[in-house]
């Protein structure tokens, strides 16, 4: 049970995009902050949605 | 152990296909649907993997390879068997299992499970494959690559007039919702607010809380639900949340078109980011639902619609059953997403298995689960909703009078009761799908426990979870059919190109929004109410992505194996292609006016021409659309076959060892990704 909630967790957090954040915060060795979360989904939300959604 | 499920799966397609009793349960149709997908899986699909894709886990993935932290990265594979399945489950699988219902459960179910388990995965899966094998390139890149310039195009092409043909379906499928509905109306209306509150929440208040937030939209939205009754019930508020179909259509592209100019993370994300959870939670919830309650199928294994005169869309189960129903069986947009973010987050070559081929199963379990709620309807009531009033008469007696003499007996009395239980004023044809996908759902949930008292809640709930994740995708249509156009533009006036120019961008988004507009609204006029002629051309165009898909993937194939493996695309191909294009040729040509729209258009002329048509103006325009759709039909089929002839030049010139045998493969690089890594 609690591997299936600790699962249903980690899957939300990368619709989410909280994992692809920490990942960006790591990587490039940054804290976090207002302003480098509204860069960060910027550019994120930039390449999301330039796809189209599917039916 | 498997054989024990392939038999159960056997016995399962058995029962559904021979079975004639009064009524059977649905639990069979979970047990032939999970027991199917279960052999399918365990067997075809790691067949493919094994002996035809060759996956290999020493060979590292682009995402290990060009890992950057943002789209490639390795991921879980059972997180990517989610993020995949979250992008491909859309309104698709649940509106068309609901529309092909009018044959009965029987057509449309077998197509779901044997569609998806020999066509649909395979799509998913080869094209992720192959996608995985490029460095995440996408459909176009590969069509260009594999099979020439002449295909990128096409590809590009297509995709854009099927993005144009499924925002007005989809967007007419939320004004059939809501026409009429102040409840409904509120609710969704609510859900606008609340997103650019959590827009504003996400980027100022409590920035990267992003499931937090989606948690308290959440709970903004479930209040919206109960003080929509409050407002369906007063006299002063329901009249202003009232409206007609042609106010909701012109509000719908108001909204595309400010949603599509507006920044992304004011409206567009937040929302997205809700819809997904809640589709999710609910395809889950549906899914117990079913198992708890076992409801019992209302609707027989075959209607009298097979031969053709259904009152939902006109045309034989042949062909149209098999383009009714796309995204639960096979769909070329998944293509699409199969070559967009999926293969660039895939850590092994072995997950593509799970995540191309699995994903694609649980989406048509999606649509068994539609078909199931909408077969839990009693007859009368399924077609008194989905039947538009130009077919079955514009009054309430009317209507029950010739369903019932369909042999369908439903009274007005039973279609009132129903109404003023989900709190609608009228159930009498609400086209469309959504209506009776809701009415299944609700009847679901509230035997689950609450009865009647919850049921108005469970409908709204419903109607609520279906208008969220399509008006997601009509302004992240928009946007994306704005920036394909800009593309295009950017060519002949280069400051139209720039994305951050604003009058391009308010000139390209008023051009998108125009295009998939006019559609809506004639949908809407439509006296057959817009679903005869809209859903069959999306039908065509998505199936007809498909065929590109396969002809792409069987290319590949052939160059890998020669001719040895290349009837694992074909098959489905030919399928395909004889199914669309029939149903193509028959929407243009057919000398029946419900079917053919070169025979509407004449029959319309000659009612002006014998002075017996109602309004001139209205008749007139009715004529160029029916000439319209006939149109845009032919160009879908001359763009593939277009493609096809190419594509077979390729073949030829392959198996005949004169053509270009060259995969366009990333290098093979040794894997140093270690399994605890992820």
């Amino acid at each position: 049970m609690r591997r299936i909630l600790r699962f249903a967790l980690a899957l939300l957090r990368e619709l989410g995009d909280e994992n692809a954040y920490r990942r960006h915060l790591a990587m490039h060795g940054r804290a976090h902050s207002g302003a480098e979360w509204r860069r960060f989904s910027e550019e994120r939300m930039r390449a999301k949605y330039a796809r189209a959604k599917c039916c | 152990m498997w054989a024990a499920v392939a038999i159960a799966a056997g016995i399962g397609l058995g029962g559904i296909a021979l079975y004639r009793g009064e009524h059977i349960n649905s639990l069979w149709l979970v047990l032939a649907a999970a027991c199917s997908y279960a052999t399918a899986y365990r067997f075809y699909g790691k067949f493919i993997s094994a002996r035809v894709m060759l996956l290999n886990d020493e060979r590292a993935t682009p995402a290990e390879r060009l890992r950057n932290g943002h789209d490639f990265e390795p991921t879980n594979k059972w997180i990517v068997f989610g993020h995949h399945f979250a992008a491909i489950a859309g309104p698709g699988p649940l509106v068309g299992p609901v529309l092909a219902a009018q044959f009965g459960y029987l057509p449309g179910t077998l197509w779901i499970i044997i569609g998806a388990c020999l066509g649909g995965a395979v799509q998913d899966f080869v094209i992720l494959f192959a996608s995985m094998r490029r460095d995440g390139k996408s459909l176009g890149q590969m069509a260009r690559e594999e099979i020439g310039k002449v295909g990128g195009f096409i590809a590009l092409v297509t995709v854009l007039l099927i993005m144009v043909i499924l925002l007005a379906v989809v967007g007419l499928v939320v004004v059939n919702a809501l026409k009429g509905s102040p409840w409904g109306t509120f609710t969704i209306a609510a859900t606008m607010p609340i997103a650019v509150f959590m827009g504003l929440y996400l980027r100022y208040w409590r920035p990267g809380k992003v499931l937090e937030c989606s948690g308290l939209g959440f709970v903004l939205v479930m209040a919206s639900i109960f003080a929509g009754r409050s407002v369906g019930e007063s006299a002063s508020l329901a009249p202003v949340f009232t409206l007609s179909a042609i106010t909701l259509a012109i509000g719908i592209i108001l909204y595309g078109f400010l949603a599509s100019a507006l920044p992304v993370w004011l409206l567009l994300a937040p929302r997205d980011y809700l819809s997904t959870f809640v589709k999710l939670g609910v395809v889950m919830m549906l899914a117990i639902g079913i198992l708890f309650v076992r409801p019992e199928l209302q609707l027989p294994a075959f209607t009298r619609f097979t031969d053709g005169n259904g009152p939902i869309f006109a045309g034989k189960v042949f062909p149209f059953c098999f383009i009714t129903i796309a995204c639960g069986a096979i769909s070329g947009f998944h293509s699409l997403i199969s070559s967009g973010t999926t293969p660039k987050m895939i850590a092994k070559e072995w997950h593509a298995w799970p995540v191309g081929y699995g994903s694609m199963l649980l989406e048509s379990f999606v649509a068994i689960m539609a078909m199931i709620a909408a077969c839990v309807l009693q007859p009368g009531v399924y077609f008194a909703v989905n039947s538009p009033a130009g077919v079955v008469g514009a009054t309430p007696a009317a209507a029950v009078a010739t369903i019932s003499a369909w042999g369908f007996p439903v009274t007005v009395a039973e279609m009132s009761a129903l109404a003023q239980n989900v709190g609608e004023q009228t159930l009498f044809s609400r086209t469309g799908g959504a209506p009776s996908l809701a009415l299944g759902m609700a009847h679901i949930f509230a035997s689950s426990g609450g009865g009647q008292a919850v049921i108005g809640f469970w409908y709204h709930f419903a109607i609520m979870f279906e208008a969220l994740f399509i008006l997601t995708i009509i302004d992240a249509g928009t946007r994306v059919g704005r920036f394909m156009l800009q593309d295009l533009l950017g060519h002949i006036s280069p400051p139209l190109g720039r994305t951050s120019w604003m009058p391009g961008v308010i000139a390209t988004s008023a051009m998108v929004v125009a295009a998939w507009g006019y559609f809506l609204v004639q949908g809407v006029r439509d006296p057959l109410g817009g679903i005869n002629s809209l859903w069959p051309l999306f039908g065509i165009s998505n199936q007809l992505l498909a065929s590109i898909a396969l002809c792409v993937a069987t290319t590949i194939l052939l160059k890998m194996h020669g001719a040895k493996f290349m009837w694992i695309t074909c098959a489905p191909l030919a399928w395909l292609l004889s199914a669309t294009f029939t149903a193509a040729w028959q929407k243009i040509f057919s000398p029946i006016p419900a079917v053919g729209f070169l025979a509407q258009a004449d029959r319309m002329e000659a009612a002006l021409r014998g002075g017996t048509a109602g309004n001139v103006a209205d008749t007139q325009t009715l004529i160029f659309n029916a000439r319209l759709d006939a149109a845009i039909c032919g160009i879908f089929m001359v763009l593939v076959a277009v493609i096809l002839v190419d594509s077979i030049r390729i073949w030829v010139g392959i198996l005949s060892g004169s053509g270009d045998r060259r995969v366009h493969e990333a290098p093979f690089v040794s894997s140093r990704l270690q399994a605890e890594e992820l």
